[in-house]
């Protein structure tokens, strides 16, 4: 009798003490089948999204090579629409910067998008490395340099000295380095798609979908991270905060994605919020059907209140996007405090996820969005 | 008796809850709490909170910039934002912080709201425009209803006003203790969304220190709440008045025999919020951020009420006199709106409520044509808001 009291005084202790300490090697405990969702995220998703990436990017292959023999203003009306076309399909996969992806280029925070998404350009630096004809993609003098953003201003931007974007391309004294450059980076980005599609397939599908723990460099944690990052810094600071003025003293309308184009700044941010609520909510690539992803986990754990909040901040968002103009880049000079004022939607979401979320599944986030001092 | 066993064993299981040891079963024992701002970690100093003390010194500055009809727009613009070296003082110049992007900018009122947040900016760099354009450009016209110009107190002292009477430079230097200094304390660093944000729990239960520093994250965002107050004073023993912001306005208040203790009071949470971070016991450290919101809203509202009253004495015999208290006013009322009620999300005074306020003493000829009525009127409906009286809050 003394002993069942005294075993009853320990369980209330141990419910007394804090749970906020857990030790970080060790496996959920929730009950939550992670090795699903990882499994699901990886077959579902994330290998779908490279095998996309990599037609979008053979397909703007074939349309350059025809540009090449055809360099007219109908094959690079043809050349940009296959580079919106890839672009929007780039914006389903940013967010999963894992595995090699992470470390293949030196820039620690954006990985593999340094190769894809890093903007703006700097088109005196193109110019340069055009003019030299001599440049390795990997190496940082070219960081801001190539990706879709240096693609944009290779086929809608117009070089110092010429009138319209495809003399670059005929009338330039350095015509032939500018098709040369334009082969490379289109070459470039292929390569790099292929090497990580192939390493997602063949080594690093069996180590993210194994990799179940719970600590920061579990795959669930890594993937966790990544999504809200993506949502904080690539969706909302980057495509909306950033332009606005939001992390400045004024705003910066030459900030938006889709610069030289300039009418495809919303298809963009579209397209990556599209990407953000389907990862959120466990759909299949380009399919109907869901399967275990943040939503699941989280009516899992009876919070389908999150669920429902979460999917109105993004519907909500929606909204707000739609009503902007096409073009950011004249948004921001006309009417910012509209752009503001989505922004301030958009940002809504962030404690709902980076707080609220990752309390309730318990990841944690490995970086911090305020400057401090 | 088997009741006491159990309590004690419970007891037991509180005090090791939430320390970050508990896997190694040992008890750490609690730091004590000092009696002054200093706290060490391995022998050296754990606190830190440069940029605060780099703004609220680019802010005296400009403050007296503002009062100079030599310096063009371009240049107090440029003190506003830290860009094209205006300071005096060349580390301001090479510091990488800067007045104008924190203002109106705390994590809690501004992060889902930077519309807003753009507007007070925009405030902001009027009053910097029209003290050029309206004031210097004026400065050797007499100032009379409709005009603006130089007018002179009984004194001697001469101020220098807009076509309604008011200082652009005490709008803008009264404004920055709200919409810079206590947005920044109150509604940014000792918001649980800042002194929380991602793993800083579990870094400070763990004490992981930040890259490269003597502190953890959690620790350092307090320092920096601290900053914002004691960041031009001796943090060791203040001795208030060290600048032309909030500091100085604590000592003001707490000279006041009615509000006698309140430093004390403020300076006592931030030592005794600090240390719970140390010790790692953040029910005790919102306590002391309760507090510290309560009391630095508190002396807002006590300073707008004050000088409502003191322009009230002097409206008919002293105007230039009036005129400066109600400028003084017209900020202290401005910077309600980023008070914080301990608990809520919300100030004291919203937003629409003190742009009404500002509008009705300054509609018409503004403050030429303000009565004393209006003036009781105007600080009976902050006082309100308060636990203070009106009466409390008039003597000094």
């Amino acid at each position: 009798m003394k002993r069942s009291i005294l075993m009853f005084c320990l369980a209330l202790t141990s419910l007394a003490s804090c749970s906020s300490t857990d030790d970080s090697d060790k496996n959920t405990s929730d009950g939550f089948d992670r090795t699903a969702l990882l499994t699901y995220t990886a077959d579902q998703r994330i290998i779908p999204i490279f095998k996309d990436l990599q037609a979008e990017l053979t397909l703007l292959e074939s349309t350059r090579a025809a540009f090449e023999n055809n360099p007219n203003s109908a094959q690079l009306e043809q050349l940009s629409a296959a580079w919106l076309s890839a672009y929007k399909v780039w914006q389903h996969l940013q967010m999963y910067n894992l595995g090699q992806a992470a470390t293949t280029s030196l820039d620690a925070e954006r990985g593999f998008r340094t190769y894809f998404n890093r903007y703006p350009v700097d088109q005196q630096r193109i110019e340069e490395l055009v003019a030299a004809g001599d440049y390795d993609f990997e190496a940082i003098p070219t960081y801001n340099a190539q990706g879709f953003p240096g693609l944009d201003f290779l086929l809608h931007g117009t070089s110092t000295g010429d009138a319209q974007a495809i003399d670059k391309f005929t009338s330039n004294t350095l015509a032939a380095n500018y098709q040369q450059y334009l082969k490379n980076l289109v070459a470039h980005m292929q390569q790099v798609n292929t090497r990580l599609l192939n390493d997602w397939q063949n080594e690093y599908r069996a180590t993210f979908i194994n990799n179940t723990q719970n600590g920061q460099d579990g795959s669930f944690n890594q993937m966790a991270n990544d999504f809200v990052f993506f949502y904080e810094k690539g969706f909302r600071a980057e495509k909306f905060g950033i332009p606005a003025g939001v992390f400045s003293n004024q705003p910066l309308p030459d900030r938006v994605e889709g610069l030289y184009k300039k009418d495809v700044s919303k298809d963009l941010a579209l397209a990556a919020l599209d990407a953000i609520e389907n990862a959120f909510n466990g759909k299949a690539y380009q399919q109907e059907t869901e399967g275990p992803a943040f939503k699941q986990y989280l009516e899992f754990l009876d919070r389908n209140d999150l669920v429902q909040s979460i999917n109105q901040q993004f519907e909500d968002s929606r909204e707000a996007i739609n009503q902007l103009d096409d073009n950011f880049y004249l948004q921001v000079q006309n009417n910012n405090s509209q752009m503001t004022q989505t922004y301030d939607v958009i940002q809504a979401a962030v404690p709902k996820l980076k707080v609220d979320m990752k309390q309730a599944l318990d990841f944690s986030i490995d970086y911090q969005d305020s400057d401090g001092d | 008796m088997k009741k006491i066993i159990c309590s004690v064993f419970i007891a037991a299981g509180l005090f090791t809850s939430c320390s970050s040891d508990d896997d190694n079963g040992t008890n750490t024992p609690l730091n004590p709490t000092p009696d002054v701002y200093q706290f060490e970690r391995n022998g050296k100093s754990s606190v830190s909170y440069g940029g605060q003390t780099d703004r609220l010194m680019m802010g005296a500055e400009l403050g007296s910039a503002l009062k100079d009809p030599a310096n063009t727009q371009a240049v107090l613009e440029g003190m506003f934002t830290n860009t094209g070296n205006h300071f005096e003082n060349e580390a301001l110049n090479s510091s990488s912080k800067n007045i104008r992007s924190k203002t109106a900018a705390s994590k809690d009122y501004f992060a889902a709201n930077t519309t807003e947040s753009n507007v007070y900016k925009a405030d902001f760099d009027t009053w910097i425009a029209n003290q050029v354009n309206e004031v210097f450009s004026n400065w050797n016209t007499t100032a009379s209803p409709g005009v603006a110009g130089k007018i002179e107190e009984a004194g001697g002292k001469v101020r220098y006003v807009n076509a309604k009477g008011l200082e652009y430079d005490q709008a803008f230097m009264k404004g920055l203790i709200g919409a810079l200094v206590t947005d920044q304390i109150l509604n940014n660093y000792l918001s649980p969304a800042v002194l929380d944000e991602a793993d800083n729990r579990e870094q400070n239960d763990n004490e992981l220190l930040a890259t490269d520093k003597n502190y953890t994250t959690m620790e350092h965002k307090w320092d920096e709440a601290f900053g914002y107050l004691y960041g031009t004073d001796n943090a060791a023993n203040p001795q208030l008045g060290a600048d032309s912001f909030l500091n100085k306005y604590l000592g003001k208040v707490d000279e006041d025999e009615d509000f006698s203790g309140i430093a004390d009071s403020i300076y006592n949470a931030f030592i005794a919020g600090r240390a719970a971070i140390v010790n790692k016991d953040y029910e005790l450290r919102d306590q002391q951020v309760a507090i510290i919101r309560e009391k630095i809203s508190m002396l807002i509202g006590i300073r707008a009420v004050y000088y409502l009253q003191a322009a009230k004495e002097s409206l008919g015999t002293d105007p230039a006199a009036a005129f400066h208290d109600l400028s003084e006013a017209y900020g202290f009322i401005y910077s309600l709106r980023f008070t914080r009620i301990p608990g809520t999300e919300t100030p004291y005074l919203s937003d629409v409520e003190v742009r009404d306020i500002l509008s009705e003493l300054t509609k018409n000829n503004g403050f030429w044509d303000v009565t004393p009525a209006t003036l009781d009127q105007t600080a009976n409906a902050i006082a309100s808001k308060f636990s203070f009286t009106l009466e409390q809050a008039a003597t000094n």
